[in-house]
């Protein structure tokens, strides 16, 4: 039994190894075979820019500035989604008025905002952070208030039966079983964050001294620098599977997909 | 273990405009350490009854008494098992779904004692080599004990059940209606349990009451008295179901 599903998680794992080298392969040969390594260029070269500027350029200063934005915006988005979703848990009236603004704001996307942001902030970092936690803050509370909406009524009939009222009924049972859709907020977040900063570096520049990884990509395609420029891309690639697989992922085994919750 | 007075008890619903009366002037008397199993067809507001009982609805009127003070709210010294199998904390163990309890309603705070509690109760259910384990990997009739564990842990003055059986498979059905009499021998807890089943009924109660339809009003009461264990093969339960069952009205559609 368990050596069945274990194999079947090896040739799963194989079969996207393969289909990553198979990739890479293709990448590498078809510009050469069809002489337009000067819009592609192969794999290899791409993997050495990467490197050269990680390590001896700047693409490190431009991922770690970009981090660092996505992470600010993640927090503050969160702390205000966890706020505002309270209060609607909490305040019928309150979520009617949230109700309107979600419609408003839900569909509007970040980088249209950013003409207003600007105009209101200004050029710099506090502008991409604001586009972020726009970014993030309503499908975060949008997958919360689903995830509280779903909660089995037996579920809330029981704590209540065990003891439970108030604060207590919505810390040890509402949040746990709205759970999964609040991770799954989460994970929308997190690919979400990404491409608002990254659209609204390449829209209105390097914001601080440095600059993040969007700023990164319009630069080195203005220098015509083709192998930095899809140096990086594969930054934000990489960065994202990494945090994925190593921290969504796990926290998703560890928890929904362990406890039978998935959504 | 408490007794409890269900006093002239009624209840109605709005339903489109009309007035659906699902209880009318039902009256229980039980004394601590009574077995009732309520027996009644489909839809009769039976379920209406002992959610009533455990607080979770109000009656319009009538009162509801446990040792003579009349009932406040839903609380843990009334505790529910339902039919749902659903009704485990899924982020918990087996092992934390009972000691959980226990520690918001203070029974220890100190851990050992209450590893043993858990422990205990878990040996009692025979689920102790399922202690680590989350209840999606347990079985539907796995999941009931561990609620009945939980509630049993608790110490409730009336353990409530509304039909905890009612989607389990016949066979282990029955082997949970001999765990629950030998629970019931043992800790001589005041239990209320629903069911449609009027074997089930017999089997489990020392006094059965039979509901009629809509409005549920009690249309028999009787004290079960065939000593155990109760095999539907003889005469005496034979009887019994008889009885019973021509007092069960079902509804023609």
């Amino acid at each position: 039994m368990t050596d069945k599903v274990n194999g079947e998680k090896n040739k799963s794992r194989l079969t996207k190894i393969s289909f990553l080298l198979a990739l890479f392969l293709i990448w590498e040969f078809v510009p050469v075979w069809t002489n337009s390594a000067k819009i592609i260029p192969p794999f290899h070269k791409v993997m050495v820019a990467f490197w050269t500027n990680l390590w001896h350029g700047d693409l490190l200063q431009h991922v770690a500035y970009s981090l660092q934005l996505i992470f600010t915006g993640i927090l503050i988005g969160m702390i205000l989604a966890f706020v505002l979703t309270a209060l609607c848990i909490v305040s019928k009236r309150f979520n009617d008025i949230m109700d309107v603004v979600i419609s408003i704001m839900h569909p509007l996307p970040g980088i249209a905002l950013l003409p207003v942001v600007m105009l209101i902030v200004g050029l710099g970092a506090k502008s991409i952070i604001i586009i972020i936690v726009h970014s993030i803050l309503w499908p975060l509370i949008v997958n919360a208030l689903a995830g509280f909406n779903s909660i089995p009524k037996i579920q809330i009939e029981l704590g209540k039966n065990l003891g439970m009222k108030g604060v207590k009924l919505i810390w040890l049972v509402m949040i746990p079983n709205a759970f999964p859709y609040i991770l799954s907020g989460i994970k929308i977040s997190w690919a979400r964050s990404w491409r608002a900063l990254v659209s609204a570096e390449m829209v209105f520049g390097a914001s601080g001294m440095v600059g993040g990884l969007g700023w990164y990509i319009y630069k080195t395609r203005f220098f015509m620098d083709v192998s930095g420029m899809f140096a990086g891309l594969i930054s934000v690639i990489i960065i994202g599977m990494l945090v994925d697989e190593f921290v969504l992922k796990s926290i998703e085994k560890n928890t929904v997909k362990k406890w039978g919750m998935s959504v | 273990m408490s007794s409890l007075q269900v006093n002239n008890i009624s209840k109605s619903y709005q339903l489109d405009n009309k007035e659906l009366n699902v209880l009318n002037d039902i009256s229980i008397s039980l004394d601590s350490g009574d077995f009732l199993t309520i027996l009644g067809p489909s839809g009769c507001g039976k379920s209406t009854l002992i959610r009533c009982i455990c607080g979770m609805e109000t009656p319009d009127s009538g009162e509801i008494l446990i040792d003579g003070k009349p009932i406040d709210g839903i609380g843990p010294e009334r505790l529910m098992v339902f039919q749902d199998f659903n009704q485990l904390f899924p982020w918990k163990t087996v092992e934390e779904n009972i000691v959980f309890p226990l520690k918001l309603n203070n029974v220890s705070n100190n851990k050992v004692e209450l590893n043993e509690i858990a422990e205990e109760f878990m040996d009692i259910v025979n689920l102790k080599q399922f202690r680590n384990a989350y209840p999606n990997q347990l079985s539907g009739g796995m999941r009931q004990r561990v609620a009945i564990a939980r509630s049993l842990a608790l110490n409730p003055k009336v353990l409530l059940m509304d039909e905890p059986f009612g989607a389990l498979d016949a066979q282990t059905r029955a082997i949970l209606q001999k765990e629950l009499y030998q629970l019931w021998e043992k800790f001589k807890t005041t239990i209320i349990f629903i069911t449609h089943n009027v074997q089930e009924a017999i089997i489990l109660g020392s006094k059965i009451i039979v509901l009629g339809l809509m409005p549920a009003t009690v249309k028999f009461e009787t004290t079960n008295t065939i000593p155990y264990p109760r095999m539907p093969e003889t005469k005496e339960f034979m009887s019994l179901w008889k009885e019973l069952y021509g007092h069960l009205e079902t509804k023609r559609f």
